[in-house]
């Protein structure tokens, strides 16, 4: 069972990752309020599919099943589930295969 | 890794409609120069071969598609190469073609190579390296009677694997389309022989395909050294 501590977890390390690829000054700083998609995203659109992808790979491993975080449900949600930390987070942990 | 002859020693290839005509040319083909092949068909395998693992996989089907890489993780980690090649043709004139044939034929040939490129491009992402090929059809540009909607999913890969060519290419993923023309298939033979031997009678270069043709090209956009080479496609015969 994944609980938030989890899958925040997921969600850092996959930020984390992404940042262990960047140059020393480019890196942004990764927590709970580190912004995922929008203006003032440290993310561009390829680094967010990279840390989507991430994530999804990791919380299927954890929970023995396909996990998918871009299908119909999460493009109907009404603030992006996308937005940050926070969001991806309480995204993933509403998810009802999780349950 | 060698750049002297084909270009599959130690890569893993996934090849979908591995079972019959063109997929299981192009997976004999990986086998016989040192690859390993995934094979994605909707029946049993039909190629015996240590190195090759059979996945029965509709390709038009996306949730079969997500079972079938699940599958695939069980025996590799990595997938280097994919075929696009599953596909299913139904010729008739568009008034009368029944809308299942229809809704099937952009199903396999345009749904099916983009779920398959969106999960392997997953696991390429991971070396850095990749190549996908789109097999598509000299139908494209001889846009024949009947063929409405068979060519226009055809047309589609190039379109689609042209955009993923470039969301891919930061991921050193190459995406390329391979138009092959008439070659004696179990999909060919559906078609009345006189009207595809007019066809390639028309053609500049007025013969059938054979398997080197096809392999030639796939082999040029699978090497190492065709990295520069991504958003192309190829037609066999003179097609265009």
């Amino acid at each position: 069972m994944l609980d938030h501590a989890a899958v925040q977890d997921i969600v850092l390390r996959a930020l984390e990752s992404l940042n262990d690829e960047r140059a020393a000054d480019d890196r942004f700083v990764v927590g709970p309020q580190t912004r995922l998609f929008g203006a003032d995203a440290a993310l561009d659109s390829l680094d967010l599919v990279s840390v989507i992808v991430d994530v999804e790979e990791a919380v299927s491993a954890a929970a023995g099943r396909t996990v998918m975080l871009t299908d119909d449900r999460a493009m109907s949600q009404e603030v992006s589930p996308f937005t940050d930390v926070a969001a991806l987070t309480a995204y993933v942990l509403s998810l009802p295969e999780l349950a | 890794m060698s750049d002297v002859g084909p270009p599959y020693a130690g890569r893993v290839a996934l090849v979908t409609g591995s079972r019959r005509g063109i997929g299981r040319m192009i997976a004999e083909h990986v086998l016989a120069h040192g690859g390993r092949v995934v094979g994605f068909a909707r029946g049993e395998s039909t190629i015996d071969h240590p190195d090759h693992t059979h996945v029965q996989v509709d390709v038009a089907d996306p949730a079969s598609v997500q079972r079938g890489f699940a599958e695939l993780k069980q025996v590799t980690d990595a997938v280097h190469i994919v075929v696009n090649n599953a596909a299913v043709l139904t010729s008739q004139y568009s008034m009368i073609m029944p809308p299942a044939a229809a809704a099937a034929m952009v199903d396999t040939n345009l749904l099916g190579a983009f779920m398959v490129s969106r999960e392997a491009a997953k696991l390429m992402r991971r070396s850095g390296w990749g190549r996908i090929v789109n097999i598509s059809s000299m139908a494209v540009g001889l846009e024949p009677i009947g063929d409405s909607l068979y060519a226009a999913s055809k047309a589609g890969l190039t379109t689609m694997g042209n955009v993923m060519a470039k969301e891919l290419a930061p991921l050193g993923v190459t995406v390329n389309t391979l138009g092959v023309s008439a070659i004696a298939t179990d999909m060919l033979a559906q078609l009345p022989q006189d009207k595809v031997d007019a066809v390639v009678a028309g053609l500049p270069l007025p013969r059938y395909a054979e398997p080197d043709d096809v392999l030639n090209v796939l082999d040029f956009f699978c090497s190492e050294r065709s990295s520069y080479v991504t958003a192309q496609t190829v037609y066999l015969g003179g097609v265009h």
